[in-house]
């Protein structure tokens, strides 16, 4: 065992390198000189330009070389400027190369594990581009991300703790992974023991932090080096970017950020995005003979548009095949203005089922009755053979069970499918003859009466409950319609909850307007994810509306002072039923089941009454113009018309409203 | 009204709920109900045992559950869908008496119908 007195000491260690440094200074390549003395943009230039050049052998110290050697502030020995002051901190390499990757913001909470890039973000980079948004949670921080992504289809990064931070995002993160949404974990770190402050910093430290999120992420590193950051960042982009995609995570050092970018050219790596994968082509075309071949053809999409694009290649297909698409709302994936688009009661009557990018194809074809003894049963005709695209089966984890049960498609097509839909849609107009294309007409004539009952059996169950106190849901998503109907909207929540009277009842045509869901139906992620989007929203001038359920926003309060603090217009109306309805429904199953009834005590753990939660005045204290709560369905009109006004002029508000359950 | 499509009930007892609609149909349901202490009892019925949690305080009907109010089937149709059907947890005669189910009848009967869409401007979608 070597002598740990043969050791150097870490000031040792550092003298030593300050020496090698000097030495190096005199003798190497002017490449690698620029590359670690210039600014900003030059700097990237000039690594760019550094990693290029050949290995030269030594020459004489240039003028700059020289100023850099002297670059000593008034006042302070050679010795004692290497002893206080960094010239070139590695963080700054890092911000670099973050700026190659685009990402517009960085969410954040502050943490000491990260203080170097903190800094470089803020001082070096200009905190623009990205830009740090300050959150209180990061389970936020994270859920800002996902609600970013699904506005602009652009990532974000989230930089936290590697230890307390990551363990607090980690709900965030697995929603984002069952919705599949990528976005960049940056988590700081402190690998090396011996430079480790005593307490906290061991506290925030691990062996292996990403452990704690590595079963729903992507991919995952921990850089040695600054050049290894580069590529681990590159690297990270293209993995969570590339479908099925989703979240990634970056470790950073604190020894890296802080030390020296040290005496070799760093290259700052260009990223190139990867062309999503594409369905194979005999495949297609059997899938589009299928198609073609159907009586009646019915299309199925969940995840699926990644922007309008896919809408629009959505509705070619459609019409083409003069088939109905069952909208799953993953992802807003289809008008809802569009004749073809038709409620799921539309799959049982299909004799050929096509799956676009399902979160759950099996669900689809069968459910599982919560009985007893819990029997599956089909739901479409027993002949019916199903067609499924997508992602799903190119990268999945073992441990947690978001990919579903096991269905076998009749074919099974893996590839992106906003991708392969133009690809299918050639090959079923291309395949379809004359007297199949003639039938299209009496197809058409057939959706358009269904889509128009349909629509006027919406607006007419809308009435039922119309004057109820609590308010009812259809009653607070017509009012709201009635406030943005003549701007640019968008919903920046899921309509689940409230039986879903958005996609029955506003018009929903533009792929912006609709975000889907929380992916893992992890609570926590509504408020966030909303003011995430509306942040995505402002750059648009768009009015975001979020309608917030009471339990979930319990979970992430915050997110409404991030809004504050960052000026994000962003118009909430509350769902708030005083509970977790859910669970109260499941606590009434159980009692009917065991015979035992419910006689009131179902409230025993679901309720959020008594007292009850004031929710205006919790986003009033986070610095949201908040109003509420409303229990007479009169005054929410007037109330929803002030809030507008706060919205318009660029601040977030907040409408509390006491709703029915659903 | 596609109230019966949304019930998915076995062939024996589907077959027993569309008889049974469509003879609550023939004879002209809803009806009024006919003793306001029934009505009463049934409201407290309805809210103790959390009707409205899927079906809303009104009757109206969520995602969770299906309309009930203005009801369009007579008594024996809603007893099977509260006791016999998979839609719904099944409430025994241990949970619900025949005189409670009644009472809850009662009051789902008393809720009046709705405004008719034309006087309802925020539902003008056009």
């Amino acid at each position: 065992m070597p002598d740990e007195k043969s050791h150097p000491t870490m000031s040792e260690q550092g003298e030593s390198a300050s020496v090698n440094r000097r030495e190096f200074l005199s003798s190497a390549t002017v490449a690698g000189l620029a590359a670690a003395s210039v600014g900003t943009a030059d700097k990237a230039a000039a690594q760019q330009v550094a990693s290029n050049e050949s290995a030269p052998g030594a020459l004489p110290p240039t003028a700059l070389q020289e100023a850099m050697e002297s670059d000593v502030p008034e006042g302070y020995s050679a010795d004692q400027a290497r002893e206080y002051f960094v010239r070139n901190p590695g963080s700054d390499f890092m911000v670099d190369m973050i700026k190659r990757l685009g990402l517009d913001y960085i969410t954040t909470n502050p943490g000491s594990s990260f203080r170097g890039i903190h800094e470089s973000i803020v001082n070096y980079g200009g905190n623009q581009a990205p830009e740090l948004l300050t959150c209180v949670h990061e389970e936020q921080a994270a859920a800002m991300a996902h609600g970013y992504y699904k506005v602009t289809g652009r990532p974000l990064g989230v930089l936290c703790h590697g230890t307390v931070g990551l363990q607090h995002a980690s709900m965030a993160v697995y929603n984002a992974w069952c919705d599949r949404t990528p976005m960049i974990l940056l988590a700081g770190n402190h690998l090396d023991a011996t430079e480790r402050r005593a307490g906290v910093e061991w506290s925030h430290s691990a062996q292996d932090c990403v452990r704690v999120v590595r079963d729903y992420i992507k991919w995952d590193d921990t850089p040695f080096s600054l050049q290894h950051f580069a590529e681990s960042m590159a690297r990270a982009y293209r993995i969570a970017m590339t479908p099925p995609m989703g979240p990634v995570a970056v470790v950073i050092d604190g020894h890296l950020q802080e030390g020296e970018v040290g005496d070799h050219a760093h290259e700052l790596l260009p990223v190139t995005p990867v062309q999503p994968p594409v369905g194979d082509e005999a495949a297609i075309a059997e899938a589009a003979r299928w198609l073609v071949e159907a009586e009646s053809p019915v299309i199925v999409a969940d995840l699926m548009a990644h922007d309008q694009e896919g809408v629009e290649r959505l509705v070619a297909l459609a019409e083409a095949l003069q088939a109905p698409v069952v909208n799953q709302y993953g992802r807003m994936n289809f008008p809802n203005t569009h004749y073809l688009s038709q409620g799921a009661g539309a799959v049982a009557q299909a004799d050929v089922v096509l799956g676009l990018e399902l979160f759950d194809t099996w669900g689809v074809i069968n459910t599982l009755r919560d009985r007893v003894h819990r029997d599956a049963v089909r739901r479409v005709r027993p002949d019916a053979r199903v067609i499924s695209i997508g992602t799903s089966d190119l990268f999945t984890k073992s441990n947690y069970q978001s990919f579903q049960r096991y269905y076998p498609s009749d074919l099974a097509i893996a590839g992106d499918a906003q991708a392969t839909l133009p690809i299918l849609t050639d090959a079923v107009l291309s395949s379809m003859l004359r007297a199949r294309r003639a039938t299209n007409a009496e197809r058409e004539s057939r959706w358009r009466d269904a889509h128009a009952q349909a629509r006027e059996l919406a607006l007419n169950d809308a009435r039922y409950g119309w004057d109820a106190s609590p308010v009812s849901t259809s009653r607070l998503y017509a009012e709201l319609w009635n406030v943005v109907k003549d701007r640019d909207w968008a919903l920046v929540s899921d309509d689940n909850m409230q039986s879903r009277w958005a996609r029955r009842l506003w018009p929903i045509d533009r792929h912006y307007q609709y975000i889907g869901r929380a992916g893992g139906a992890g609570l926590g992620y509504g408020a966030p994810a909303a003011v995430g989007a509306a942040l995505a929203h402002r750059a648009e001038g768009r009015m975001a509306v979020n309608v917030q359920r009471d339990g979930d926003m319990m979970y992430t309060p915050g997110a409404f002072w991030t809004a504050a603090y960052h000026g994000i217009p962003l118009l909430t109306v509350t769902h708030n039923n005083q509970g977790y309805h859910q669970e109260f429904m499941h606590l009434q199953r159980m009692a009917a089941r065991r015979q035992r009834g419910i006689d009131g005590s179902s409230w025993v753990g679901n309720e959020l009454r008594n007292p009850d939660i004031d929710l205006a005045r919790i986003a009033g204290a986070m610095g949201v113009w908040s109003e509420g709560p409303i229990t007479d369905p009169e005054d929410l009109g007037p109330a929803l018309a002030r809030a507008v006004e706060v919205v318009d002029g660029g601040e977030p508000a907040f409408v509390d409203v006491r709703c029915q359950p659903r | 009204m596609n109230l019966n499509r949304r019930f998915s009930l076995s062939p024996g007892r589907g077959m027993l709920v569309m008889s049974l609609w469509a003879l609550g149909t023939a004879v002209a349901f809803p009806q009024e109900p006919d003793d306001d202490e029934d009505t009463r009892e049934g409201r407290a019925l309805y809210e103790s045992h959390q009707c409205w949690q899927c079906h809303g305080y009104e009757g109206q009907g969520s995602v969770a559950g299906v309309r009930i109010a203005p009801t369009l089937y007579p008594y024996e149709a809603f007893a099977v869908l509260v006791r016999h059907t998979n839609l719904m947890p099944a409430y025994s005669p241990n949970v619900l008496s025949e005189a409670q189910l009644r009472q809850i009848y009662a009051f789902v009967l008393s809720i009046p119908e709705p405004p008719p869409l034309e006087e309802i401007p925020e539902l003008d979608f056009d």
